[in-house]
């Protein structure tokens, strides 16, 4: 066996040498190409802002990236943060004090997983018809509710909450590291994250061994909630508005992401590590092109593409590999 | 006359044909091997035009493998088939359908959305309008053609689903009959038939076998086999029994050549008293899979449950661990009643359990072999919220060194250890949690000779340290060397229950086909005819 | 004496033919149509004019383009796969059709270069799925955003304005007051359900995405069978888009976004079981008008147009629950 495969099938550790290393170079290679096409792209400044680009998606990914270990999905999350932003703006516009806005915002998000976790697991549906159907019902709820309007007016310490520093590093950056750090715990030191591997790899086995299936399912898509609520708050708070257009093609970003660290999207395998990579590359690249002038609907073109493209090279590897 | 007797007498007619011509096809000294296991050894096998020919053998004497041989499915490590004199290499199911085989398998593979008329004709050409649409008025007139020839009518157009079982198996023989087939195998076909179904399809093989069909009938129901067969073949253990005509063979014949073993190789076991009741069943229940069902278990007390596949042995022991749901009945362990609705509840409740499928159930594949042993405890060996690699390590060498698991160092993946020590992995995983009631299920199966005696040594050991054991297994021996007691499920119900004194190859085998055997051991006066159970 | 007489004399039973009234109610479809039937009754009574024919007419003239896609979308989801860049392919092929228009005016020769670009787009998604063997949700959605760049690199962002008067025939014009898009949908409907029920390639989807084990064993050209699916939505993508420009007379660059929810919707709430294998022709039409119906009432009825999301959304829960709570009953009972 060799290497490769050695590290792979080693659960134990979180990280999966080669293909995080592969990435990482994939990272500098994108960093000095990028920097050629725009000079304003490789100094500290825009570097440390890009990072405020990517907590958004980045929190949101690490939810995934255990929904996709287990072998689901989740294509509701877009939607879920434009019903969270609406939710907070809309509480906020008729008097609630921000700070209970926010707590509202929360349970929203959470509600809105934990119903795609009881419609999964209660009923036996799969998890991409369910979260197509709430993609709908979320944004469709969003919209419904705060009639395609936008609010703008929120208090001083809200706005400053997503537009701060730390010295030269966005504040952002922290609630991220601190989330990674989390998330990785989870995943590679605790029960639970074992019990997402074994529900990826071998379902009935893990069902025979006492794992609670149904349970860790449900706490899954309730958590990507919360997770998607915090990524509403800090957003809405860095672009001081809330609208229900919110995380259009978020998913897009949130799977890419989590495909391209490495994980199978047929489950089983899959590390934070590699998703931040992921993350990382993504949201340099969507930053680099934005200042070399790029339109997003060809940053969403080289998304897309770079999503089938992974997948592929992915399975097509993990083929060779058995 | 019956429409039974009256087809055991087409029997005798159709008889003196078969033995006329050439084989319809011929297995000629196979060999299958996978892995180390030899599942058939050189063994030879034909089929008749016209002729019944039933094989008959204990679970894994090898009779499945045997017909996926002639099936396409398998290809023979030694040995050849031949079909109509010429030798054929099978690639594919497809190929022996082509060759005129044709399989009914225990388990249908149906497309339950579409009707029966076009499920006879999927994957074959179909008849079409002159503008090359299909005809379905002529597909569907086709189909009840072929169902009338076979005696039976049933609605054609309704989607698959809705018919029944025998009328299904009825489909699959028509399909058959309509791909010009020259061989029918029927895998275990009256499982699931009422006594009048079972009837029909006697009638429906004989048509068969006047066309010149023949039709290889592989069942556990003696009584059965005697009515429909005219040779019956016996295996054992992969190997080649007997051949012969049924006239000369009889029920009890028939069992002693399935059974008939050495018993020279038995696992003697330490004797030691059994303590208080552990694990009791009282008229546990699943509808159409077992019923009322009653069992001690004592501490130290090994109780083995024999059958044959289908009796309905792994659902009850998947039921106890709450894997599934009981419809009705009760468990009490240690004289405490149990809820039972979740794997992690039984466990709770000091139930362990090793399924019967290693690989699929047992193992998670990828895993080191200490994650796997503490999937089922990880809790207790978690330190505020975090797994204790050390501790984990500790446990898994632990039981590592107990069970003797060879192969690979326990931070290695589990995939690369022999079925053996797979084996052993599982159970270390089951014995994590200190059940005091183990329930094992085929726990030798696909392990080799020196795993196995291991293993007795771990259940004996298991036993006297006062826990409760529940043996299922297919291996008579096996059962017969470390079970205490013996129970016997037949058709999901207990059909004898035998002390170890008592318990004997004959006897098990006779409650679990429902065949009855007469005293053979000093018994006077004629050895009672061979009766046929037909109650339901 | 007949095989069956013969059965009776022995006493053994025959099974009953499902016949008449018994067998339509048992068809995938009937849950929707009878929801149609009652929604129709229900929004009669709340606004008089719902049942005029020009109300009627409007709204199988609104869903005559997703009914169009829905048709060929519902083979794809029979054969087990599915397809959500349906949306961003109408933008393509809607500017495609536009480019041609206005270059050499006309009808077939736009139409004719909606379909190809249509069916190239297809066929790409086919081909992935089948020989990149790549999940088709995960091909789709990449799709779905990949085309967006597509368009803007054809069209340079802006709108391709002025389409003649002859291009837009298939989307204007009229026959006996009923207007043509209504036509080609119920023509097509009757081209898919012949060929769904008549061809091979009809009946193999249904076993692909029924069995496909089984379909593997018994030498079903799997590959083929679902390319053949893709590039179908492709064609009548196509169609659709010459409807659409037709009527729009002109093409934006966000033309057909947020489509693929509704064609989604349209088959799985017309009966068509997501898991596949199960459904017919008639499900897309059926639940094309459903929404049609569901949209059209909301606005009679006063609902704001911003919940339309919302309400497919529900439908579409709807639905597979009702479908998923029909296959436990059913599962496994002979």
């Amino acid at each position: 066996m060799s290497a490769n495969q050695l590290r792979a099938l080693d659960v134990l550790k979180g990280v999966r040498f080669t293909r995080e290393l592969v990435l990482l170079c994939l990272l500098i290679v994108l960093v000095v190409v990028l920097g050629q096409m725009s000079p304003v792209f490789f100094t500290v400044g825009n570097l440390l802002n890009t990072s405020r680009f990517f907590v958004e998606v980045g929190l949101i990914a690490l939810g995934m990236t255990l929904i996709i270990i287990t072998g689901g999905i989740d294509l509701s999350v877009g939607a879920a943060m434009a019903l969270v932003a609406v939710t907070v703006g809309l509480a906020h516009q008729s008097g609630v004090p921000m700070a209970l806005a926010l707590v509202l915002g929360l349970a929203v998000g959470l509600a809105a997983g934990l119903f795609n976790g009881l419609m999964i697991t209660r009923l036996d549906l799969h998890p991409l018809v369910v979260t197509l159907g709430t993609f709908a019902l979320f944004r469709g709820i969003a919209l419904g509710v705060s009639g395609g309007g936008a609010v703008s007016s929120f208090p001083q310490w809200f706005e400053y909450f997503g537009q701060f520093y730390l010295g030269p590093v966005p504040g952002q950056l922290f609630v991220f590291i601190a989330a990674v750090t989390a998330v990785w715990l989870l995943l590679s030191r605790t029960p639970f994250g074992r019990y997402v591997y074994a529900i990826g790899n071998n379902e009935e086995a893990a069902r025979f061994s006492g794992v609670p299936v149904r349970r860790v399912k449900v706490v899954l898509y309730t958590g990507i909630g919360v997770l998607v609520s915090m990524a509403a708050v800090i957003y809405t708070s860095r672009v001081s508005t809330s609208r229900a257009d919110f995380g259009a093609g978020l998913e897009l970003d949130v799977i890419s992401a989590v495909v391209l660290g490495g994980a199978s999207i047929y489950g089983g395998s899959g590390t934070i590590a590699g998703t931040v990579l992921g993350v990382v590359i993504i949201a340099t690249l969507r930053n680099g092109l934005s200042l070399a002038g790029v339109e997003t609907t060809w940053q969403v073109f080289l998304l897309g593409v770079l999503l089938i493209a992974a997948v592929f090279v992915n399975e097509f590897f993990r083929r060779r590999e058995e | 006359m019956s429409a039974i007797e009256a087809s055991a007498q087409s029997r005798v007619e159709h008889r003196a044909a078969a033995a006329v011509h050439p084989p319809i096809f011929r297995l000629a000294g196979v060999t299958k091997r996978f892995g180390g296991v030899t599942a058939v050894e050189a063994v030879d096998f034909d089929l008749r035009r016209g002729e019944v020919h039933a094989l008959v053998g204990e679970n894994g004497a090898g009779k499945s493998t045997l017909v996926k041989l002639v099936g396409g499915l398998y290809v023979p490590d030694e040995g050849r088939v031949e079909v109509g004199g010429e030798v054929v290499q099978f690639s594919s199911p497809r190929d022996s359908e082509a060759a005129g085989i044709a399989m009914i398998p225990q388990e249908l593979d149906l497309f339950l959305e579409l009707s029966a008329a076009e499920n006879l004709f999927v994957g074959r050409r179909r008849p079409r309008r002159p503008w090359g649409a299909l005809d379905w008025r002529r597909m569907e007139a086709r189909a009840r053609e072929q169902l009338g020839a076979l005696g039976v009518e049933f609605d054609v157009e309704a989607p698959v689903e809705r018919l029944s079982m025998a009328n299904r198996q009825i489909m699959l023989i028509a399909k058959a009959l309509m791909g010009d087939a020259a061989a029918v195998v029927m895998d275990e076909p009256t499982s699931s038939l009422t006594e009048r179904e079972a009837a029909r399809l006697f009638r429906i093989i004989d048509e068969l076998t006047a066309r010149g069909v023949g039709v290889v009938y592989i069942s556990h129901r003696l009584g059965e086999v005697f009515m429909v067969a005219d040779r019956i073949t016996v295996l054992r253990d992969g190997q080649h029994v007997r051949t012969a005509p049924a006239s000369e063979l009889d029920s009890e014949e028939v069992v002693r050549l399935m059974v008939g073993r050495s018993l020279d190789e038995r696992f003697s076991r330490g004797g030691h008293e059994a303590g208080d009741v552990a694990l009791e069943v009282r008229g546990l229940t699943r509808t159409g899979e077992f019923e009322d069902i009653d069992l001690t278990v004592r501490h130290g007390e090994v109780v083995g449950i024999a059958g044959l596949i289908g009796a309905g042995r792994t659902e009850l022991a998947q039921t106890i661990f709450g894997v599934r749901a009981a419809e009705r009945g009760e468990v009490l362990v240690d004289g405490e009643p149990v809820e039972l609705d979740s794997p992690a509840a039984a466990m709770e409740a000091g139930i362990g359990y090793v399924p019967e499928e290693r690989q699929s159930q047992g193992l998670v594949l990828p895993f080191t072999i200490a994650a796997n042993i503490s999937l089922s405890i990880l809790g207790r060996l978690s330190r505020l919220g975090f797994v204790a690699s050390q501790r984990e390590r500790e446990t898994a060498d632990g039981f590592a060194e107990q069970l003797a698991i060879r192969g690979a160092r326990v931070s290695e993946p589990v995939s690369r250890l022999s079925g053996g020590n797979q084996q052993k992995v599982v159970l270390a995983k089951s014995l994590a949690g200190g059940p005091q009631v183990l329930l094992l299920d085929e726990p030798t199966r696909g392990v080799d000779v020196g795993a196995k005696s291991e293993i007795y040594r771990l259940i004996d050991r298991l036993a006297s340290e006062g826990r409760a054991i529940v043996l299922i297994s297919s291996e008579l021996e096996e059962v017969l060397s470390m079970a205490d007691r013996v129970l016997v499920m037949r058709e999901g119900r207990v059909s004898a229950e035998l002390s170890r004194e008592e318990a004997t190859q004959e006897r098990v085998i006779a409650a679990a086909t429902g065949v009855a055997v007469g005293e053979d051991e000093g018994a006077e006066g004629a050895a009672p005819a061979a009766s046929v159970d037909t109650e339901r | 004496m007949s095989g069956v007489d013969a059965l009776r004399s022995v006493g053994l039973r025959t099974a009953p033919t499902t016949r008449g009234l018994r067998r339509w109610l048992l068809r995938p479809e009937a849950p929707a149509a009878v929801f149609l039937v009652v929604l129709l009754a229900a929004f009669s009574l709340a606004a008089d004019r719902f049942l005029s024919p020009d109300n009627l007419e409007s709204i199988l003239v609104q869903v005559a383009v997703l009914g169009i896609i829905a048709l060929a979308v519902n083979q794809v989801i029979l054969a087990g796969e599915i397809d959500i860049s349906v949306g961003s392919m109408l933008g393509l092929c809607a500017v495609a059709v536009g480019t041609v228009a206005t270059a050499t005016g006309g009808l077939l020769a736009p139409l004719a270069a909606g379909v190809a670009t249509g069916v190239l787009t297809g066929a790409v998604n086919g081909l992935l799925v089948t020989l990149g063997r790549i999940p088709s949700i995960i091909v789709t959605l990449g799709m779905l955003y990949a085309l967006r760049g597509v368009i803007l690199l054809l069209t340079g962002g802006t709108w391709i304005t002025q389409i003649p008067d002859e291009t837009r025939v298939l989307g204007l014009a009229k026959l006996a007051g009923v207007s043509l898009p209504v036509f080609v949908m119920f023509a097509l409907f009757l081209i898919v359900n012949a060929v769904s029920r008549n061809s091979t390639w009809g009946r193999d989807v249904f076993a692909v995405g029924g069995n496909r084990r089984a379909a593997r064993l018994a030498g079903l050209a799997i590959d083929r069978t679902r390319l053949l699916a893709f590039a179908l939505v492709g064609a009548f993508v196509g169609i659709a888009a010459t409807i659409y420009v037709g009527r729009a007379g002109s093409v934006q660059t966000n033309a057909g976004e947020g489509l693929e929810l509704q064609v989604i919707a349209a088959v799985v709430i017309g009966g068509t079981s997501i898991a596949g294998g199960r459904g017919s022709a008639l499900a897309p039409v059926i639940g094309a008008v459903l929404i049609g119906v569901i949209l059209n009432g909301m606005i009679l009825v006063g609902v704001p147009g911003v919940w339309q999301s919302a309400v497919l959304g529900a439908l579409i829960l709807l639905a597979v629950t009702t479908d998923a709570l029909r296959r436990r009953l059913v599962g496994g009972a002979a």
